[in-house]
Order: C-alpha cells, then structure tokens, then sequence
C-alpha cells in the first residue's frame, strides 16, 4: 500500500472512532427511548427489536403504567419552564443588552468598559457563589420558586453573552453610515432601531439563539433557586430519574426531549457557535 | 455676518493636537475649498461643523446662530461623505429619500424631489439597486444626491471624487460647480488634489499644522502664496526652491547665485540684498534652449518627462543644482535625451521670494 | 434654506450637547443595575463566609471573621476537596486539550466529509452537562447499560463506573470530555484555518518535513488559540457541578467533592451557610487570579480576531 493511501486509511478510520464516540450515545439513548422495558432489560443488548412509542406518549400525557398502577408525570411541565424560562430570559437579556451593546460600541467611556468587564467576569465566576445567598433573600421576598426570579438570576448567563458579541457587530458597521443618517435629521433612536439594529440583525439574533441554548442547559441555577414549579428539564430529568426507578425506557425518552431543541437550534447557529462560546475572543 | 462661521475650534486626540484655533468664514452661496495634506484634519473639522464630533475649543455659527448645543440632525448641514456611507440594507431611492423623510414629507413630494435629483446626477435608471449594486461612481452620486435633495443650508463634500474612477473624477469635476450654482448652497469642499482645488473653489483654505495658512481665491494662492509650503503644495511639478543670498554689486543692481552663475535678479529683489532668502520658480517659468542666453544658467538635460500637455524636462548645473522646467508639449526634445548642454532662463518678473527661515513671501 | 431656523425652533434645541453626553450612560443603566443586582448577593456571600452561620443552630450566628476560613484549612476534607478538583481539571483540560488538538488536525482540510464531520461534533457540546451525564448514567448501568454489556466483552467484569471509588473520576472525567472535547476542535480548527498560508507554503517549498512544520510553525501560530481554550476549559472546570452533581452527587462517598459540589452540600445538606459561603470564595479567589490574565489580554484578542476576518 502505498504511503498516501496508508495514511489515508489510518486517516479515515481514526475520524471513524471519533465519529462513533461522540454520536454513539446520543444514537443509544435514542434507541432506548422506543424500546420497551422488556427490550432493555434483556441481555445481550440487541440492535434488533419492535419499537413502540409508548414511552413518549407516557411523557405526554402525563402518565405512566408501572406494575404497581399509574404514575402521574410532569415531564411536559419541564419542557414548558425551560422553553418559557429560557425564552424569557433572553428577551430581558435582548432588551437590556442590546442598548448597552450599542452604547459600548459607539460612544467610549469608563463606565461603559466596567460594565462591560464586570458582566464578563460573571461567566468565569463560581455560581453558587451568589445562589447561595439569592437562595436566602428568594425566600424572604417570596421569588423562590418563580419564573420572575429564575429569569432574573438566568441574566448572569445570558447577558454577557448578548452583550459582548451584539457589542462586536454593533462596533464593525461603519460610523459613517450613522452619522449620514443623522445629518439627514433623524434622531439617535431612529439612528439605533433604523440602521444600527438591523445591519446587526444577523449577530443579535445568533446571539440570542446561543444564549437561549445555555439558558437552557443550565443546571444549578434551577436546582438552587426553584423547586417543583419552575423546575425545567434538566433539574427534572435527575428527579424524573431518581423517582420512576425502573421505567428506563421513559427515562430514555425524557431525555432525547430534552436535548432535541437545543440540537436544532445548535445546527441554526453552528456559523456563529465558535463566536459565541468565546464570547467574542475567537470568530469562528 | 457669514452665513457659516467656524470660530477658535481646536481639537486634539490624546496627545496629538490636531486643529489649533481654527478659524473661517463662509459667505452664503460660496464654496470653498478645504485644501491640505493627508491628516492634516480636514475630515475632523467637517466632522466638527456637522456636530457628529465635540471641539475641545471653539464654536461654530450658522445662520448668524450658534449651533454648539444643536444635534446634527438639526444643524441643517449636509454631507457627502468620502466612502460614500450609504445604508447598505436600503436601495439607491430609500437612500436620497432618507432627508425628506426624516422630515416627514408627502410620499409625492419625496417621489418627485427624488426623481428630480437623481435624474440631474443622472442615475435615476439605477434607484431600484441596492448600493452593492452601484459602480463607485453611481455610488458617489447616490451620495451627493441624498445630501442634495433637501436643498441644505451648508453642503459640506468630504473628498467625494477620491475613490472614484479618473474619468469620472473629470467629468464630476465640471458638473458639480454647475449643481451648486442650480441650489444656491455654501459649499465646503475637502479635498488633496490641488487641481480639484483650485477648480472648484471660489476660495482656497490651505489647512496645515491645525490652521489655515492662507485663505484666498485659486489665483491669489497660485500666484501669491503666503509662505513657500502654500507654494509648494500647489503646482505640478512643483516650484522650484533655491536658496540664495542676494548681493549688491558694483553697478547697483542685486545678484545672486543661482545653480552657480551669478544671474541678476531685477528691480523686485532691489531690498533683498544681504537677506538669506528662497528663490521660488515655477517650472512654466524656466525656459530651456540650446543657445546661450543672457542671464541664462548653463545646464546640463538630464531627462525628459513627455506629459500629455507638458513636456517636464529635469535640468542640472554644474553645482548638482537640479531645476525642473516645464513647457507645452514638445517632441523634438524627446530626441535630445542624454546629457545634452544647454542654458536655462529663469523669468525673474514671475519668481517668488520667501525668507528662508519663517518661509514667509517677501 | 431656513432648515436650521426650523429645526431649532422646533424643540431639537432640547435635545441639545448635554443629552447626547448623557445618553450613553442612559443606554447602559439597565445593564448597570443587573451588575449591581448580581453584587449585592456577592457581597452578602462575602459576609456569609465571616459567619459562623448554620441555619440549624440560627442563634449561634455571629462574626467569626477568618474562623470559617482556618477552619477549613486544618480540615483535610477540604484539601481533599482542593486535590480533587485540581485532578479533575488536570485530567479533563490534558485529556480534551490533546484529543481535540488531535481532532483538529484531522479535520483541517475543508472537504464534505470533514464538514459533515465538523457539524456532527457539535451535537455532543449542546446537550445540557446534567443531560450528558444522565444519558452516561443509563449507558453505564450495571444491569443493562450497553457500556457495562460492552466492556464485560472484554473481559472486565462488572465494571462500577460510577458507584465505584476507583473508577468514579474516571467516569466523569469520560462524560467531561464527551461533552467538552467539541469546544476545544471547533475553537482550534478556526485558529488552524486562521493561519496564515504563508509559512506553510514556503515550509511545503523548502521540503522541510511536517514534524517540524507542526512543532515549528503550527503549534506556535495556535498559541492563543490553545491558551484560549484552555483557561476557559480550566475554569469550567474547576467549578464543575453539573455533571458531577447529576452522576453521584459527590459520591461515592466523597470521591467527588469538587468544589461547587462540597459547597453545595454543606449549604442544603449541612445547612451551613458560613463554610459553604467561606468554600466558594476560597474558589472565586482562585478563579478570579485564572481569569484576571485571561481578561487583561481580553481586549486584544478581540482585536486580533475582528482584524483576521
């Protein structure tokens, strides 16, 4: 064999391994989530076997057959918090970033780059660094347990995303054109909402979609903050876990729904995916 | 009063300063040219005047107003910016329209205003594009258009014709005065090309060192500069500057040594005697021949640049002198390429004096 | 033409030089307040970490000032949990550095293949940590995990994962770079393409052979980009909870108590408020020092990254 195609073949087979690695247990768990206890439990794992839907029909209508009768399930109610949790936050995050964003890019000043930096800190810092003591004050305020507070806390993970890389978009269209629209004699909102914002568009809304993903995905904000109300999939997936015991199948099943819309939204912005896990530090 | 006062503005960045108590006057109607080097602050004090950009010193008044606590949009004040900064997501018509509607006018009124403009800058078949779409010199009308069509008080043109074709850049050069006169503006016009300049203007502001050196007609500056860089910077090729020590001689007439021959220097250099001074010639003020001629330099034809119009020919004397001389169009010089010795004569009645140390005109 | 007369008459003049100088600060008030929001709880964990504070015994709460902190460094279980996170890192930074290097390397060329291949990576790094884990947990089941099935094929029989002290770290560590190893390909392979060709070309001209082009040329030029993924990966996980959290809860035992872990069970477990509060600022301080550097050159890698486009 000659040494081209033998490193071709090397080549190719270790991207194979790597390949298998990384999709094999998403592609498992999958398959797990249309099999039925049954199917799971038995030895050797097949790749052969009648699928059923049964487990995610369990999911959605909120009940579940075990041996020892129905179990209700709210699994669909954590699907809802996190969508209306994460969706929520990145609208306060779009409204209260997006101006900050365009002021930091337009005008230098001081206070402009503290902001900017201490909100950049936040992703580095430890969380429970101020859950813990949010967790005291939710209590006596009456916000633990809510959307309001989840949402407001969610604003240290998704803010400084919006921020720093709307800020980069806003910064890379020329002044010129805004100063032309203003010796037109329109005004500096006019200026922001006509020109600025919609030549960022493409950034504010990749932007968004990143932060509606980490949102998403986060874990202790909800575990420390909320409890059974507000609880989105992730805190529920491990007590969804920890409570059905034996329904594997179903337990399979809540979780490809708990990542599918991430994954799609992920294939959106794979463009902008390098950009927005930096921060803005690497363009993709 | 003038209609468009700059007064005393001054503004520096970080520690560079780059405009030093700036100071001009604008007739209404009158277009005057911004004249300078690259860097020298044009754009900053068009920037300035428009309110897009703060002074750290000084005023501006338009109108026999003051405008320093006026927002641009309501300073009245147009601009046709030097890369042209049109809104890339809206087309050529949305561009030029963009003043009217910012001044809430009637959808007719802005179709027809539109159409009127364009059609004088003659890219009214092109309004449907958006400005990707545009040549550079379509997008620079586009430009002009949109700071036209409002008919402003004060029309400020940062360069408009530096990125845009040779061609065009002539033809422009014709239409645009043609388009102020038609709207009546005060123009403000900045540009790097001289000739530009002293096409266009009514007057000349020659900005340098943060200030304008002379402000004059085209004629004035070209003929009586006030200081030998104003003289320098205009002129193709440039004048020619020899340092000299004028002498009185023996028969009273004052003489100087110029490319190492003793030439006399007429009756305007009579107070000049014993003053360390520059000598100043324009090369269409050289005449070069090969016969000897009285108060001629002996020189020597070192190369021959054949312009299109001119002929350039780069003479030096004996002492390593080098005198540029220019004359119309002449092909049989092209044939004395290669060291040829002839005499240079310099027409003493058009030469400038500057003193050489502040380079003032004498 | 009257347009300035118009136009100031009009009330722009309102609208003068002292509202366009404030306006920046005006835009940026809503961000300064979640700033401000975020600090007070930070200066209340501060205060907390002086405390002897323990929400079962509330009438002992009282300022203790450094007590909390002396404490924990007489108390090996805190070492043990300094030791842990710090192998953690190690382990998860090593690992997922040289894969995802690796990986890198293999899918530099742009062709259909290593762009399909690109976009599939991503997958792994958008599912949730606590997801991630979840997903492992269920693969690596002693009953019917296909891991488990998989691995007693080769003859290693009844592997614990995670309910084992021996292979607990291993099998975070396994999800960890599952999950994070992505992260590190996709920021590498936009340094690699970032590259300038130059270098290369002139190296292919010369003959100079590609261990040397690597070592020499590639790996220097993707130095930022190494640093870069690096210390985000650094401090990550020095704070890990999800997976951790999701797989053992710090267990078995206290195999696992990494930092935000042993914190958050000495506040809800323990219910002591005063040296969990006293734990975490042990490590804000440190990934405070981490990040610091990393933000000071923050700025010009924006600079280099919006110039490189």
């Amino acid at each position: 064999m000659s040494k081209g195609l033998l490193r071709r073949v090397i080549r190719g087979g270790l991207l194979l391994v790597v390949v298998l690695f990384f999709l094999f247990p998403m592609f498992w768990v999958l398959l797990m989530s249309f099999q039925t206890n049954q199917d799971i439990l038995r030895t050797p794992p097949s790749l052969t076997f009648t699928p059923t839907i049964s487990n995610y029909v369990a999911l959605i209508s909120g009940e579940i057959q075990t041996s020892v009768g129905t179990l209700p399930v709210y699994y669909m109610k954590n699907l809802w918090n996190s969508a209306f949790l994460s969706a929520c936050a990145v609208a306060m995050s779009l409204v209260l970033g997006v101006p900050a964003a365009y002021a930091f890019a337009r005008f230098k000043f001081r206070l402009g780059e503290d902001i900017a930096f201490t909100l950049l800190s936040f992703r580095f810092a430890p969380p429970i660094l101020v859950l813990l003591p949010l967790q005291l004050y939710f209590q006596d305020i009456g916000l633990y347990d809510t959307y309001l507070g989840l949402v407001w806390v969610y604003q240290l993970i998704t803010l400084p995303l919006i921020l720093w890389i709307v800020r980069g978009y806003f910064e890379d269209i020329s002044p010129d054109i805004e100063h032309a629209y203003r010796l037109d004699g329109h005004s500096w909102f006019r200026s922001m909402w006509k020109i600025a914002i919609p030549l960022a568009r493409p950034g504010i809304a990749a932007a968004g979609l990143l932060a509606f993903i980490f949102a998403w995905n986060s874990f202790i904000f909800a575990l420390v903050l909320g409890s059974s109300d507000v609880q989105p999939v992730t805190v529920g997936s491990l007590a969804f876990m920890t409570a059905s015991g034996i329904q594997y199948g179903t337990i399979a099943a809540s979780l490809v729904l708990s990542v599918i819309p991430t994954l799609v939204l992920a294939l959106y912005t794979q463009r902008y995916l390098v950009e927005g896990l930096s921060l803005g530090a690497v363009k993709g | 009063m003038a209609y468009l006062e700059v007064r005393g503005v001054a503004k520096s960045f970080g520690k560079k300063k780059l405009l030093d108590g700036l100071s001009l006057e604008v007739e209404q109607g009158e277009c005057v040219v911004v004249f300078g080097p690259s860097g020298c602050g044009k754009t900053v004090l068009l920037r300035i005047i428009a309110g897009v950009l703060e002074p750290d010193r000084g005023e501006v008044w338009i109108g026999g107003k003051s405008v320093m606590n006026v927002g641009p949009e309501a300073r009245g004040v147009a601009m046709a910016f030097q890369n042209f900064a049109l809104y890339p997501h809206m087309d050529a018509f949305e561009n030029i329209a963009s003043p009217l509607r910012a001044r809430s006018r009637p959808e007719e009124e802005i179709k027809q205003r539109v159409h009127e403009i364009a059609g004088l800058l003659r890219i009214d078949h092109v309004l449907d594009h958006l400005p990707k779409q545009l040549s550079n010199g379509q997008k620079q009308r586009t430009s002009l258009a949109r700071s036209l069509v409002h008919g402003p008080s004060v029309l400020m043109l940062d360069d408009p014709l530096r990125n845009v074709d040779a061609k065009i850049r002539y033809e422009m050069r014709l239409e645009l005065p043609r388009v102020f006169r038609k709207f009546h503006s005060t123009v403000l016009y900045v540009t790097q090309d001289y000739k530009e300049a002293l096409a266009l203007g009514d007057r000349i502001g020659v900005l340098m060192d943060g200030h304008f050196e002379q402000v004059d007609t085209p004629a004035a500056i070209y003929g009586s500069p006030r200081n030998r860089r104003v003289a320098s910077l205009f002129g193709d090729p440039p004048i020619n500057l020899f340092p000299i020590r004028p002498e009185r001689g023996g028969d009273g007439a004052v003489h100087a040594q110029i490319g190492g021959q003793r030439v006399a220097l007429g009756p305007r250099a009579a107070e000049l005697a014993g003053r360390d001074c520059v000598l100043g010639v324009r090369p269409e003020d050289v005449a070069f021949g090969f016969d000897q001629a009285e108060g001629g330099i002996p020189v020597e034809l070192a190369a021959v640049t054949p312009f299109n119009v001119r002929t350039v020919t780069l003479l030096k004397a004996p002492d390593a002198t080098e005198i540029l001389a220019s004359r119309p169009e002449d092909n049989s010089l092209a044939a004395a390429r290669g060291h040829r010795k002839g005499w240079a004569r310099i027409d003493l009645d058009r030469a400038l004096f500057f003193d050489a140390a502040s380079g003032a005109r004498l | 033409m009257a347009d300035v007369e118009i136009a100031m008459s009009a009330g722009a003049k309102r609208r003068g030089i002292s509202f366009q100088r404030a306006l920046p600060y005006l835009l940026s008030l809503p961000a300064l307040l979640v700033c401000i929001g975020i600090l007070i709880p930070f200066v209340t964990a501060i205060i907390y970490s002086l405390q002897r504070y323990n929400l079962a015994f509330p009438d002992s709460r009282a300022f203790i000032w450094f007590g909390n902190f002396v404490s924990l460094a007489k108390d090996p279980a805190f070492w043990h949990t300094v030791v842990v996170s710090l192998e953690y890192t190690a382990l998860t930074v090593g690992v997922e550095l040289l894969l995802g290097l690796g990986i890198a390397l293999l899918l530099e060329k742009r062709n259909w293949v290593n762009d399909a291949i690109s976009v599939l990576l991503i997958l792994p790094l958008m599912v949730a940590p606590a997801i991630a884990a979840l997903m492992w947990k269920l693969m690596t089941n002693p009953n019917f995990g296909v891991l488990s099935y998989l691995v007693s094929l080769a003859g290693v029989q009844d592997f614990k994962w995670g309910s084992s002290p021996d292979s607990a770290m291993f099998t975070v560590v396994l999800v960890d770079t599952w999950v994070y190893t992505p992260f590190i390909t996709i920021l590498l392979l936009a340094g690699l393409r970032a590259l300038p060709k130059q270098p290369f070309e002139a190296a292919e001209l010369d003959g100079v052979p590609r261990t040397f082009v690597f070592f020499r040329i590639t790996l220097p030029m993707l130095t930022p980009y190494i640093l870069t993924a690096s210390l985000f990966r650094m401090l990550d996980s020095m704070q890990q909870f999800d997976i951790i959290y999701s797989m053992t809860q710090g267990g078995p035992g206290d195999t696992l108590t990494v930092f935000q872990v042993q914190a958050y069970l000495e506040a809800f477990s323990f219910s002591n408020i005063g040296r969990s509060a006293a734990l975490v600022i042990v490590l804000w301080a440190i990934t405070y020092a981490l990040s610091t550097v990393f933000i000071k050159n923050w700025l010009k890698l924006r600079a280099r990254a919006h110039g490189a486009t």
